[in-house]
Parts: structure tokens; C-alpha cells; sequence
């Protein structure tokens, strides 16, 4: 039985106040939400990246949980060995061994990942396949900015084409990134792992009901959350959950869950709004809406999302 | 004069990459060098190169490795952990005799360390390479104009080698700000090597690019090879400078960032009538062990100053061989001396 808002506001609350991350910034709404799935006690672990680094600076932690930070590239691989090392645990206690005092014997750990989009799309990809194909039980969340935040906005594998970044600049010769994003959801649910879906911080009960569902699963789930970066994306910290909610509406960034290979749409907006509408409020697409290539740059787009959602529908069983 | 630029030590390698003739650069994100990747990204279109960004630095200094087999003139830029991982690949390269410019603008470590200025790669950059039996020309500034010369220089010196070169700059390099007089542009074609790769052979014999010798002896034969470069290197190219006492009881040994936090020390320990004298190594590969031993037979003690647990101190050590006493004042993890703590040493010596 999902919870109701009353009762998710009364949750534990294990990513603390205090962190400094961003005003505007989604991905700790993003964890927040997330962790909310389960009432299990969980270990995280952070890949390098704007949520690792601005919520540990040492001293400090804004972590109200175990939490192991792993370079970039090794969440899939950490997570993999923190995971086995507790399954170990649990094999000894079943024959009659005694459990160390920090593995509770009741209660069923989980085991979450958190990576953003460097991370995972392009340096983090190899280690979170192996995990996947091992079957580990463990959910790895993508916190999607899409491009390297914490490095000062550089283009990323997640970055979708027409986008400036400071390493693909928009200028007299580019309209900002020329290739499109790779679809990291689709790899993740070609690796037929039990639950692959994509979802936002625009939406909360949308990643609060598929994180419950991704902690019910025994074996490796797969979250790709996207998480609008107010710094990066250049917009009104004000307006982060708009903004994402504006990504499903345009179908820019479409809300779905593939469970034990069933995929199924989990908002389907009434009017599928026109891509402009997302791109004119966020200063990495301004350059745009000036001139030819700017305007042939947004059809191009507005091609690539509609020929992306039809795909999807297709797959969802809905009609186009 | 002419006119000089007021720049980082970040944008000073990009242009002075820019001006030595590079048109292949393939890097990934990694703070205090980000830099540098953003300057190419924006520069390299413009005098018709090409900048990639790569999804790691495991594959950014293998683009490298692809680039550099067809006699190009490449780099890669990054900061100790992102060199970490490519160590395999400079391994491959100077295997394979690729050359290449590899800046590593060093951050504190081990591990994730802190992204403050230190100097704790010196072992990573003149012992290794990664695995087997090779060593890396390393060159060290100490100005942005030294980031902005050396690198310039690197790209004529890795082709003469066929090795790759690699700088040691570190996050305050990275960027603090000088100004730089820049240079007349290099040749930036597709070097006329003899030995490179691609397209039509033209009658010419086959050109293998390799690092694989599996005959024991033919293995050995390379190492010979690559060994007799770095003698010619250690003959070529070693450089050091020097300032302070003309008659010197104590000899200052340091590089790059802590050499020039030393020529302060120096200064303020002159002022207190302490007779000291800096040698700076410019190339910490091939290291000028010639000089630092001439001094050793003159000094009363030798003082090393260095943001590590003491790294470079071995090879003044192994210069010294025991002529005089070698002392060693470090900092690590991203705490750098003072001007102030450098003389107090001096004094104390």
C-alpha cells in the first residue's frame, strides 16, 4: 500500500538540512523522495559529484545514514561489494554462524547508488553493467542534470544536442552540442534487469511509488531521475520543479517504467506542448532563438522528441 | 616590448599548446583543470583542430594513443586522480614509442583527496607511466609564462623522443594569473614522421605501431632503445635554474610552485643574513643531478622544500650521495609553506 502525503512527511529523514548544494538545486529533493520508498535501513553510496561533494564536506555529512563515497567511475562496482559482503553475512548466519553487531539479523538492508549523469552515462557505465548483468540487489539512481555540474558545466553523454555547455559552446560556428544524448534508460532496460524507469523531481509521487517498487525488488533496479540544475541550466532557482514538470509536458524528458520487461507510460500529459516552450525559459538553449540555425537546431529537436515518443508509446501499447 | 596577455595557468597551456602546434586535444572534466578542456573546446574550431571530449580519462589518453599513432601532434590535460587512470595508457604509449603531451595540474591526494595545490605526483609522473620499464620526460614551471614556454616546447620535444612528455603544474598554477608573452606559431601539420600511420603507404614500407614484443630478447632490445633517448634526453634536455648567494652555505633545492614560495624565503632569510642559494629543476626528468652534486661539495647542508611527504628529496639525495647533510621541510594534502616558514627553516639549518 503506497503511503499518503501525511504519512511521507512524517518519513525518516535521512538526507539532512545543511547540505550545500544549490538554492534551485533538485537532486537532494531527488534523494529525498527517493529514500522515502522504503522504511528498510539502507546504505548509500555516492560516485563522485555535485550531491557527494556538497553534502560531505568533511567534516561534516548531511547524511543521516551509511554512506561510502567511491570515485567517479565505481558506484556500480562499490555498491556491487558492499552488497556482497552483506549477502556473505547472511549466508554464514544461515548456517549457524554469528552475525557481526553492525549487521542486524531482522531487518533487510537495502543498497542504493547514487551517481549523476558523468558518472553514470560516461565514465560510471561499464561498472554499473557489471552490476546489473550480476544480478546484485541493489536500486542505482542517475541524478540527471545532464551535463558535469560540479565541474563547472561541461557536456556529458546525458546533454542533449543544441545545448551550450562550456565545452560545447554555442557561438558563430556551434549551436552548443551537435550529437544528441544517448538513452541511458533503454541501455539500462536492454540489460533485462527487473525495474528499469525514468522520472523527475517534478513529480513527486511519480519517484516516491517507483522507488517502493524498485526496493521491493530482488535483484538490480534502475532510476534515471532527471534533475534540473537552476546554475547550469541557467534559469530562476524558483523554478526547478516547473521546469521538470515542462520536460514530461514537452516529452522532452517522458515519465515510464519497464517492470519484468512490461513497459508502461506513467504520465502522459493532455497536450503534448511544443519543445519551445521548454527550451525559451533556460539560458543554455538562448543562442536558440537567434537566427536560421538556431530555428532549424529547434526542429531538429522538435523532430528527434516527437520520433523519441512515438517510439516510447509504441512500446507502452498506447496509441500515437 | 611587445604586448603581453594577462592569463591562468589553465588558458596559458591551451594557447601554448595552441602556438607549439596542436590540433588534437581529448580531455574529460576534472576540477582545478577544467579549464583548459573549455579553452580548447572554444579555441581548437577556430585554427581548424579538433577537440573531443572524452567519457573517461581511460579513453581520453587512448584517443591520444590513436592520434599520436598517425604523428600528430596531441594532448591530454588532467589532475592527479584523472592521471591515475590513464596510466595504463602512457604505459602503452612509451611502449608503442608514441609521443604525446600529458599536463597534469596536481591536486592533493592520495585517494580523492582535496582539490588544493600540492605536489604528491612526482613519483606518478618521472617513475612512471604505469606499468614496465620506462620513465616520462617531466618538465616543472613555475610562472604562467614557464606553463605557457614549456608546454609550447613539449610537443617538438615528445616528437623528438617519440615519448610522451608530461608537465607537473598544480592547482594554484592552474589559476593564478601573469602575464604572458606569447610565441610565434609552430608548425601545426601532421608532423612528416617516418614512422606514423594512416591512409596510403605510397610505396613506402609498412609502419607498425606496437607495444607488444614477445620475444624476450626483442623486449629487452626496445627498453635498450627507449633507454638510449632518455641518456640523449638526460643530455638534451635537462634544465634547472638558478638564484641567491653567489657563495651559499645552504643549497635550496625545489620546483615549480614551492620554488617560487622558496625565492620569497629566500629573500626574507637573506634580509637575516643567512647565505642561501635556490636550485630550481625545470626538468625533473632527466633531473640535473650534475649541478646539485657540484654544490653539495661546496654547501654546508642542502634543504629541500617540497609539497609532498618527500618524493623529490630522493632524487637530491641520490645526486648528493651523502657529500653533505640533505634536510627536507614538506607540506602535503593542499598546505603549502610560507615565505615566512621557508626563512625560519633557513635560519634554523
Amino acid at each position: 500500500m503506497p503511503k499518503n502525503l501525511k504519512q511521507l512527511s512524517q518519513s525518516e529523514v535521512r538526507l539532512t538540512a545543511g547540505h550545500r548544494l544549490c538554492p534551485g538545486c533538485a537532486e537532494p529533493i531527488a534523494v529525498r523522495q527517493v529514500l522515502m520508498g522504503t522504511d528498510d535501513p539502507v546504505v548509500v553510496v555516492s560516485a563522485t559529484g555535485c550531491t557527494e561533494v556538497s553534502t560531505t564536506i568533511f567534516p561534516y555529512t548531511a547524511w543521516a545514514v551509511p554512506w561510502l563515497h567511491i570515485a567517479f567511475e565505481n558506484a556500480g562496482a562499490a555498491v556491487s561489494g558492499v552488497e556482497a559482503m552483506y549477502k556473505a553475512h547472511l549466508s554464514r548466519a544461515a548456517k549457524g554462524q554469528p552475525l557481526p553487531d553492525y549487521v542486524s539479523a531482522d531487518k533487510p538492508y537495502k543498497f542504493v547508488a547514487f551517481a549523476g549523469d558523468g558518472g553514470t552515462y560516461d565514465i560510471g557505465l561499464q561498472s554499473l553493467s557489471g552490476a546489473a548483468e550480476r544480478g546484485h540487489q541493489f536500486l542505482y539512481v542517475c541524478l540527471n542534470n545532464e551535463a558535469y555540474m560540479n565541474t563547472g558545466v561541461q557536456r556529458s553523454g546525458a546533454t542533449i544536442m543544441g545545448t551550450h555547455t562550456t565545452t560545447s559552446p554555442a557561438g558563430r560556428v556551434s549551436q552548443g552540442k551537435r550529437v544528441n544524448r544517448k538513452d541511458l534508460t533503454e541501455i539500462m532496460a536492454a540489460h533485462d534487469i527487473p525495474y528499469v524507469a525514468q522520472s523527475s523531481t517534478a513529480r513527486w509521487r511519480d519517484l516516491v511509488s517507483k522507488s517502493e517498487k524498485a526496493f521491493a525488488i530482488d535483484g538490480p533496479s534502475f532510476i534515471n531521475c532527471l534533475t534540473p540544475c537552476p546554475l547550469g541550466w541557467i534559469y530562476d532557482s524558483g523554478v526547478t520543479v516547473e521546469i521538470a514538470q515542462l520536460a514530461s509536458d514537452t516529452c522532452v524528458w517522458p515519465l515510464y517504467e519497464v517492470l519484468d520487461g512490461q513497459y508502461k507510460l506513467t504520465y502522459r500529459p493532455k497536450e503534448k506542448k511544443p519543445i519551445e516552450e521548454y527550451l525559451q525559459i533556460q539560458g543554455r538553449f538562448r543562442h536558440l532563438f537567434k537566427g536560421e540555425e538556431g530555428a532549424e537546431m529547434r526542429k531538429m529537436m522538435q523532430e528527434w522528441v516527437d520520433w523519441k515518443w512515438a517510439q516510447l508509446l509504441k512500446k507502452c501499447g498506447q496509441e500515437v | 616590448m611587445s604586448e603581453r596577455t594577462l592569463m591562468d595557468g589553465n588558458r596559458a597551456t591551451a594557447e601554448g599548446a595552441i602556438a607549439g602546434g596542436c590540433r588534437y586535444f581529448f580531455g574529460y572534466p576534472i576540477t582545478p583543470q577544467s579549464h583548459i578542456p573549455e579553452r580548447m573546446s572554444l579555441r581548437l574550431p577556430e585554427v581548424g583542430g579538433v577537440y573531443l571530449q572524452a567519457e573517461s580519462e581511460v579513453a581520453a589518453i587512448n584517443m591520444c594513443y590513436g592520434a599520436a599513432a598517425c604523428g600528430a601532434k596531441v594532448m591530454t590535460t588532467s589532475s592527479s586522480p584523472g592521471i591515475s587512470l590513464m596510466q595504463e595508457g602512457i604505459s602503452y604509449m612509451y611502449g608503442a614509442e608514441l609521443p604525446c603531451v600529458i599536463v597534469n595540474m596536481v591536486r592533493g591526494g592520495p585517494g580523492l583527496g582535496n582539490i588544493a595545490a600540492a605536489q604528491s605526483d612526482y613519483w606518478l609522473s618521472t617513475r612512471g607511466g604505469g606499468h614496465g620499464d620506462g620513465q616520462m620526460i617531466t618538465f616543472a614551471p613555475w610562472s604562467i609564462q614557464e606553463v605557457y614556454d614549456l608546454t609550447y616546447e613539449s610537443f617538438d620535444i615528445a616528437l623528438k623522443y617519440r615519448a610522451p612528455v608530461s608537465l607537473l603544474g598544480d592547482a594554484i598554477l592552474a589559476q593564478m594569473m601573469e602575464p604572458v608573452q606569447e610565441r610565434k606559431p609552430l608548425d601545426a601539420a601532421l608532423s612528416q614522421t617516418d614512422w606514423g600511420i594512416g591512409g596510403e603507404r605510397h610505396g613506402r614500407e609498412k609502419n607498425v605501431i606496437t607495444s607488444i614484443y614477445i620475444q624476450p630478447r626483442a623486449l629487452e632490445e626496445l627498453n635498450h632503445r627507449l633507454y638510449a633517448r632518455y641518456a640523449q634526453a638526460a643530455r638534451e634536455e635537462t634544465r634547472w635554474a638558478e638564484l641567491g648567494a653567489e657563495d651559499p652555505e645552504i643549497l635550496v633545492c625545489a620546483y615549480g610552485i614551492a620554488a617560487r614560495i622558496c625565492q620569497t624565503g629566500l629573500e626574507l632569510a637573506a634580509a637575516a643574513g643567512v647565505k642561501a642559494r635556490l636550485l630550481r629543476p625545470i626538468s625533473l626528468f632527466p633531473f640535473p643531478t650534475a649541478p646539485i652534486r657540484e654544490w653539495s661539495e661546496k654547501v654546508r647542508k642542502i634543504l629541500v622544500v617540497e609539497l609532498s611527504m618527500g618524493q623529490f628529496v630522493e632524487d637530491v639525495r641520490l645526486a648528493v650521495e651523502g657529500r653533505c647533510p640533505v634536510e627536507f621541510s614538506g607540506h602535503t594534502g593542499g598546505v603549502v609553506h610560507t615565505p615566512e616558514e621557508v626563512a625560519g627553516v633557513l635560519g634554523n639549518l
